[in-house]
């Protein structure tokens, strides 16, 4: 087990490396500059070529392309994700100021989803093809139809018109106010858990029809156990691993992935700093985002890995 | 005929009566009501500066963050566009040649950080502009080629000296973006004010959460007596429209200053009625289609005109008011200002007139004379933002097919916009905006010169360059108004670029905002500091 998790670890190594060129030569290679972006503005390109030279030289864009890799990568070494081309503040304080926006609005929609999609899924699954599955099955279906952005649309509108209210405008954490960050984070919470709720309790149902197939299932039930025992006991623990993949990764998506619900809600989250910073060419900030949010990825897989083990004995003792 | 005469009643109708509203709006907004001191001005914004330095930048973002922030030499009248008044500057006079402006600064204006604003703060900031240090961008220093150099005798005088008389310094002196900024900071870093702000205006930094909020807290020592009204003013950032409208719906902000289009306004006063107040303005700014007048086959004049002779604007700004607040079908200056180009001009010049038929027949006929009897494949590159760009395109491309022409729309997020279009000249024919400050014509025609960098279209004509620098020079009223409407004439009639639709914005604020008067531009009057709330 531990050579299991020290090779993994080792592992993250070229996974990370890899993203960060990847992104690096992407930014590099769409067309667009920095450099002419800070000049062009709006307006027009008021554009002299000596200004352009002195502004590239001033934000090391006139440094080969491996040393500005290697710059970086060696400031990421130490922690330094150097500082945003366009505002000129450091990376890792816009960063913060996003992150617990992003962490609250995934974890939150992540628990939304898990108390609705296990319950819902297992009983959709044991019930097949009855009222309850018919049901839950449309309510699903549904979710993962409808935009998320179209859902929280609708549902601020519906509070203007048929109550007047609004949600808050501006995020307050919920050690400062917890009342207000309620009122403002209840509805992005509700509008992306459901969608969550919805891809994780069609792969709750699957799995679990799946394993109530087995026949260890059968022989459970042929030795006359109760059905609480069978599902719960048996069951369940099996179904759960396609489903914990489903939400670690969807919950690693949440931290950087939520642009357009961030939008509507007018929440200040990772995912729109993230588009921003590749509107303005922001090198330094879309590296290092992509570079946090790869290893936010390969850290929760790392995590789902290690469940595995505590659900399925085999994994343990291999 | 019958037709013909019952439009122009009708549009002379419309004319009076939008001029009326227009009249009696700023009497209605300045209501004889007691001004009362308190309350935080609440607002949303659709978009994030690209940094606070008005000098660097051309968006309304950063304009209306940080106008209340800050002084100006002179400013517009907040209540009598394009009336110029005086801000620091408490007086001034021009010489009898034309050569010389010189300002005296009022005494006992103080920076948010304690220290004197003086002459030799403005001369710095108009440095700054008019000759940029290396990587600092200014954004309208090609304004100023008329000024040779700024002067601070003493620390209560500023000269301006020119080389040639201009007819519009004092409307650029008066650009809400030429913000005054302390001078020993810019000794230290010329880009300093990107990122932080020290003014002298009604209202103080208070905090600023980058896509989030934008806040400015009342500043007590500001030197016109008994101003701010309100406390302070804060800004919520949100690009989303329907999310802007419904945070007015719900009373969470006060005030949307840019433009809401007309279907979000007809729900909020549907909803709220008597609460809120629409200022519809018409704006100086137009949406139109820059010709690459470089690449084939557009360096014939024959295709141009054929494609503006396709687009029937009249029905355009029918369709596309609704939608978009794009309306008015004009010249290269705002129609209905002394230099727009008057209707019957304008409607001899090609795809201007009337009659959409026989545009279209002479369209093809000039098409089939340069060589393209069935018409030919084009690309029209865009901004990937919706309002109004891609209506605007959409509508073009509808209209060209009806000629023959098949137009591939290719929208581009802003930066290869910019890259892959505009700075590199890579495009045949590209949506090109043009929203300015005031209708100056210096300000709106500069781009039409040979090599200008705004001249999208890269054309040259010694004619235009020769009527801009004439107009520019020309201090009696009536000689540049004959050259302004010349060179529009020769623009068009050449057809170097096509202008679309004049814009037309939608104020919408509750009620309770008081003494706000909607310019007809979403850049100047943005100091708040007669502004006050009746409640909060």
């Amino acid at each position: 087990m531990h050579t299991y998790i020290a090779k993994r670890l080792l592992l993250i190594i070229p996974t990370l490396l890899g993203a960060a060129a990847l992104v690096f030569v992407i930014m590099r290679v769409i067309p667009g500059d920095v450099a002419l972006l800070i000049f062009g503005g709006d307006a027009g390109g008021h554009i002299d070529p000596k200004q352009l030279a002195a502004m590239r030289q001033r934000l090391g864009l006139d440094q080969p392309l491996w040393v500005q890799f290697g710059t970086w990568l060696w400031g990421v070494l130490r922690f330094d994700f150097g500082t945003s081309l366009w505002t000129g503040r450091p990376v890792m304080e816009e960063l913060l100021i996003r992150l617990p926006l992003s962490l609250e609005l995934a974890l939150a929609a992540t628990a939304v989803s898990v108390i609705i999609a296990i319950p819902f899924g297992m009983l959709a699954a044991i019930r097949q093809d009855t009222w309850v599955d018919y049901l839950v099955r449309v309510v699903s279906i549904g979710g993962l139809a409808i935009p998320s952005f179209w859902v929280g649309i609708l549902c601020i509108l519906m509070l203007v018109i048929f109550f007047g209210w609004g949600p808050p405008l501006e995020f307050t954490p919920p050690w400062v106010d917890p009342w207000a960050n309620f009122q403002m984070m209840i509805w992005p919470v509700v509008t992306v858990g459901y969608r969550y709720a919805a891809v994780t309790t069609r792969m709750t149902r699957s799995t679990m029809l799946e394993v109530l197939r087995e026949d260890y299932i059968r022989t459970a039930w042929a030795k006359g156990l109760r059905e609480r025992a069978v599902v719960v006991r048996h069951a369940l623990k099996n179904s759960m691993l396609p489903v914990i993949t489903l939400v670690g990764t969807e919950f690693a998506f949440l931290i950087g992935g939520l642009v357009v619900t961030e939008t509507v809600f007018t929440l200040n989250g990772v995912g729109r700093f993230v588009v921003d910073a590749v509107a303005h060419r922001d090198y330094p900030v879309v590296q290092a985002l992509i570079f946090l949010i790869a290893f936010g990825f390969v850290v929760v897989n790392l995590l789902v890995d290690l469940t595995y083990a505590w659900f399925d004995p085999r994994i343990r003792y291999r | 005929m019958a037709v013909g005469f019952r439009y122009s009643y009708s549009r002379t109708l419309f004319i009076v009566g939008v001029l009326m509203v227009a009249l009696a709006a700023p009497a209605a907004v300045r209501a004889a009501d007691t001004p009362r001191h308190g309350g935080i001005l609440l607002a949303v914004i659709g978009a994030d500066p690209p940094s606070l330095d008005p000098h660097q930048e051309s968006t309304f973002a950063t304009m209306q963050l940080v106008a209340p922030l800050y002084s100006t030499l002179l400013q517009t009248d907040p209540y009598a566009y394009p009336k110029i008044i005086g801000d620091v500057a408490s007086e001034w006079k021009i010489s009898p040649d034309g050569l010389t402006y010189t300002f005296k600064v009022r005494p006992g204006i103080r920076f948010h950080d304690g220290s004197p604003l003086t002459a030799a703060d403005v001369k710095a900031t108009y440095d700054k502009i008019i000759t940029p240090p290396e990587a600092v961008r200014s954004v309208r220093k090609n304004a100023y080629v008329a000024v040779t150099g700024v002067e601070a005798p003493d620390a209560s005088t500023v000269v301006f000296k020119l080389k040639f008389p201009s007819a519009s310094l004092l409307e650029n002196l008066a650009s809400p973006w030429n913000v005054i900024y302390p001078k020993k900071y810019l000794d230290k870093d010329p880009n300093h004010f990107k990122l932080n702000v020290v003014g002298s205006g009604p209202f103080k930094f208070k905090s600023y959460t980058r896509s989030a909020t934008f806040e400015g807290e009342r500043n007590p020592d500001y030197f016109v007596k008994d101003r701010p009204y309100l406390n302070g003013y804060k800004f919520f950032i949100s690009p989303e429209t329907s999310v802007r409208a419904a945070a007015i719906r719900s009373g969470r902000a006060y005030i949307e200053f840019r433009d809401l289009p007309n279907a979000e306004v007809e729900a909020i006063k549907k909803q709220l009625g008597d609460k809120v107040a629409v200022q519809q303005t018409p704006m100086t700014g137009q949406f139109g289609i820059a010709i690459n007048n470089t690449v084939k086959p557009f360096t014939d004049p024959r295709v141009r005109k054929a494609l503006t002779l396709g687009l029937d604007r009249y029905t355009g700004g029918k369709v596309l008011f609704t939608l978009t607040g794009l309306r008015d079908v004009g010249a290269l200056l705002r129609p209905g200002t002394e230099w727009g180009l008057p209707d019957a001009e304008l409607q001899k010049l090609p795809g201007f007139g009337r009659d959409m038929e026989k545009n279209r027949t002479e369209a093809r006929k000039l098409l089939a004379e340069a060589g393209f009897p069935n018409g030919f494949k084009v690309v029209l590159k865009n901004r990937n933002v919706k309002l109004p760009y891609q209506d605007l395109a959409v509508f073009a491309i509808q209209e060209w097919r009806r000629i023959g022409i098949e137009a591939d729309h290719r929208p581009l997020e802003t930066a290869a916009w910019f890259a892959d279009g505009r700075d590199t000249g890579s495009f045949e024919l590209i949506i090109a905006p043009t929203v300015e400050y005031s209708d100056d014509p210096d300000v709106f025609l500069r781009r039409y010169t040979t090599g200008d960098p705004e001249n999208w279209g890269r054309f040259s004509s010694p004619a235009i360059d020769d009527l801009f620098s004439r107009q520019s020079r020309a201090l009696d009223h009536a000689e540049r108004r004959r050259l302004v409407q010349q060179l529009q004439k020769v623009v068009l009639e050449n057809v170097y670029y096509m202008p679309g639709l004049w814009w037309t914005r939608n104020v919408v604020h509750w009620t309770k905002v008081k003494n706000y008067v909607a310019p007809p531009n979403h850049y100047s009057n943005q100091k708040l500091q007669d502004v006050w709330l009746s409640e909060d």
